[in-house]
């Protein structure tokens, strides 16, 4: 029992008060910002990220980690109460949620969503502690081909599951992948698209470039509608849900677990993907299909629990292949450089304390969760009647101050600007910066595995479809494409995420 | 020929733009243009990354493949730009600037930087001095642009003043700034978030996290 052993370490380390004080910190800034609307874990995570320096690895990881499925528990409430979805990956919750509050039944809708997510968050942090070793042990014996291609396919995959047009999200790729190679070449020295600037010598900041495209570009972008935002002000009732009510919630739990575990796995998956198509499919199952949209409590019971099981197996990836599944991930990766341990399979057998402490504290953090969400639910109304003119101001001096931490040096936060200017137009001509994340974060990586392959394979390109393991991963990239561009197909994903675009 | 998907149209234009940037900078630029360069008296056109073989990759190889082919992608996104078969009303980019008004923007920026790295070995007071005039002209002539200029000026502002103004007052500034982008401004409520959020930073990050930052303008010590 290897396995129970290992936990053993993991809540070991996971209990020590200054990690289980990380952890509060994290999921208490995670619920925050999932119920503050215009405040997404991507930004709040890059925010932070320069205060690690400070910290150490674990704890800093745990705190990073905690924001992200805290932010699932957080925007539910905002979804329900207000018809907003406080976190992208609650839009759907909306639908149903908010219905059940217009109904009275405000209580039971918020006691389902945190019930659905700790049962998910419990099952998906077993399943991450099953998963995770055995993959990483399959993963040392990777060599450069399989990177490269492992990496084709987490770029394809990301492409796939974005929203909107197929080619633009392929487009957005390449020029993450263009702008990550900016700077020094390792190889031989060269200066590239530095334009005689000293300080790109080093690249761009990872940091800095999220900041800009998620940070700046959402404020500007929300700035640029009229703020319309009507809370729910009739009281929350009684939280517990009815016998009735767990009857029928509990199927939806079990499945919405089961999809967003499998599909966090996925590059280019997470709590978004998982909870749309948990939605989809209790919606499809449902003995009542008629009442989803009015209030049917699979609608929120599926989704919540999907979001969380996927938020955390997107973990899986990260931990043991190295390679960031979404945006989120992407980040962590940054993190972690910082802290400088290079992310990989190696990261296991390395520092088990940090990897089994980390999947222990989303146990705990599960836990912490329920109690900031039930018996405290009335602080975080109250917080939802903040009026966005005084948030943004505040987002922006902790931004600043973050960024310009960096490396004491105005150049960064002049480049956050010109990201935060990209950040706008993409978002203006519907090109989403989440593949750009990604493409951005692995350029380097990219680039350097395919000269290594190609080096070993003395230039021939068909190594990547000689080897088994690269084969498959490229295979898998192209049927996906092939699939994804099908005409038939092709208008059903439109469909999938036309909800998204409406918010 | 008519545009009919605005975002496709400027999106698949970026994108070119982008790609072939990329693709000039990496294989260098045409061979008349860096003789034109040097006969016009201003120096030696840097000549691109060496581009390598399949097998040992120079630092040209990967940029170019990568830049040739978002450029051949822009194009197709591009050219969709004018056969959408979407409503066009919701095909709108909706961008609050016009492509003149960028280009004012980008100039006055390289402009301001070059000169002040010319006359003061530093383009910051350009920079700073680029975002200010950007943010006024926005305010005089384009509100449109309010929310994407002064939120950005503000940050500038910020970054440029925090060494000679210290944490406090450049806190207070960002504030200002970043509340004149929004939809109301209420001078006595700006004030109030101003003055705590100025505290607040120099607890948490000058005391809390020990950040190496001043907290009073540079003439007071």
């Amino acid at each position: 029992m290897e396995i129970l052993s290992n936990l053993a370490l993991g809540f070991g380390v996971a209990l020590s008060p200054f990690n289980l004080l990380m952890c509060l910190v994290g999921v208490v800034l995670g619920t925050l910002i999932g119920v503050l609307p215009g405040v997404g874990p991507v930004a709040t995570i890059a925010m932070l990220l320069p205060i690690t320096f400070n910290l150490n690895p674990i704890g800093a990881l745990i705190m990073l980690a905690g924001i992200y499925y805290g932010a699932q528990y957080g925007g539910s409430t905002t979804a329900i109460l207000v018809n907003l979805p406080g976190e992208s990956s609650s839009v759907v919750t909306c639908l149903d949620g908010y219905q059940m509050a217009r109904q009275g039944r405000a209580g039971p809708a918020l006691a389902t969503a945190a019930i659905a997510s700790f049962f998910a968050g419990t099952i998906s942090t077993v399943v991450v502690a099953l998963f995770a070793p055995p993959l990483a042990e399959v993963a040392l014996k990777f060599g450069p081909s399989e990177y490269f291609s492992l990496m084709v396919l987490g770029l394809v995959a990301a492409t796939v599951l974005a929203s909107g047009s197929l080619i633009k999200a392929i487009s957005m790729v390449l020029l993450g992948l263009l702008l990550g190679l900016v700077g020094t070449d390792v190889n031989s020295g060269v200066l590239r698209f530095a334009f005689g600037v000293s300080e790109l010598a080093d690249g761009i900041g990872f940091v800095v470039v999220a900041m800009g495209m998620f940070g700046l570009a959402e404020i500007i972008v929300n700035l640029e509608q009229k703020e319309a935002r009507e809370v729910f002000t009739s009281k929350v009732g009684r939280l517990m849900p009815s016998k009735e009510d767990f009857k029928r919630m509990t199927p939806a739990i079990l499945r919405g677990t089961a999809l967003g575990s499998a599909l966090g796995i996925l590059p280019g998956g997470g709590a978004l993907l998982s909870s749309f198509a948990a939605y989809t499919v209790e919606k499809k199952v449902s003995r009542y299909p008629a009442e989803f949209g009015k209030g049917a409590i699979e609608g929120v019971a599926g989704p919540e629990a999907a979001n969380n099981a996927g938020a955390q197996t997107s973990f899986i990836p990260l931990l043991t292949l190295g390679i960031p599944g979404n945006a989120v991930m992407a980040l962590m990766i940054g993190a972690m450089m910082i802290q400088g341990i290079a992310p990989g399979p190696q990261v296991m057998t390395e520092r088990p304390q940090l990897f089994w402490g980390m999947i222990a504290s989303m146990w705990i953090g599960n836990l912490m969760l329920v109690v900031l969400n039930l018996p405290m639910i009335g602080i975080w109304i109250k917080l939802l009647t903040v009026p966005y003119r005084i948030l943004y101001p505040t987002i922006l001096v902790f931004m600043c101050i973050g960024v310009f931490s960096l490396s004491n040096n105005p150049f960064d936060v002049l480049i956050m600007a010109f990201f935060g200017v990209l950040g706008y137009i993409c978002a203006k001509l519907a090109c989403e910066p989440a593949p750009m994340i990604l493409g951005f974060i692995l350029g380097p990586l990219m680039e350097e595995n395919l000269r290594r392959a190609m080096l070993l394979s003395r230039g021939d390109p068909l190594v990547f479809f000689q080897k088994p393991i690269s084969a498959t991963f490229l295979t898998l990239s192209i049927v996906l494409l092939v699939v994804i561009s099908l005409p038939a197909l092709r208008s059903k994903r439109e469909e999938a995420f036309a909800g998204d675009e409406q918010k | 020929m008519q545009i009919k998907n605005e975002k496709d149209f400027w999106a698949g234009l970026m994108f070119m733009g982008f790609g072939l940037a990329a693709v000039t900078i990496a294989v260098g630029p045409p061979a008349f243009l860096v003789a034109a360069w040097k006969s016009m008296g201003w120096g030696n056109l840097q000549y691109g990354y060496q581009m390598g073989t399949a097998v040992r990759m120079g630092p040209a190889y990967f940029p170019t493949m990568l830049g040739g082919l978002l450029a051949f992608l822009g194009f197709i996104v591009f050219l969709r730009g004018f056969f959408s078969e979407l409503p066009p009303e919701t095909m709108k980019a909706n961008l609050s600037f016009g492509i003149l008004d960028f280009v004012v923007g980008v100039a006055l920026f390289a402009g301001l930087g070059y000169a002040s790295k010319v006359m003061f070995k530093s383009g910051d007071y350009g920079m700073l001095a680029a975002s200010v005039i950007l943010a006024v002209l926005s305010f005089l002539f384009r509100p449109k642009t309010k929310p994407l200029i002064l939120i950005l000026a503000c940050g500038m502002v910020f970054a440029y003043l925090l060494k000679p103004l210290g944490l406090v007052l450049a806190t207070i500034l960002l504030v200002f700034v970043a509340a004149l982008g929004g939809h109301e401004y209420k001078t006595k409520e700006v004030a109030i978030v101003a003055v705590v959020l100025s505290i607040f930073s120099v607890v948490v990050f000058v005391y809390g996290l020990t950040l190496p930052f001043q907290i009073w303008p540079a003439a007071f010590y």
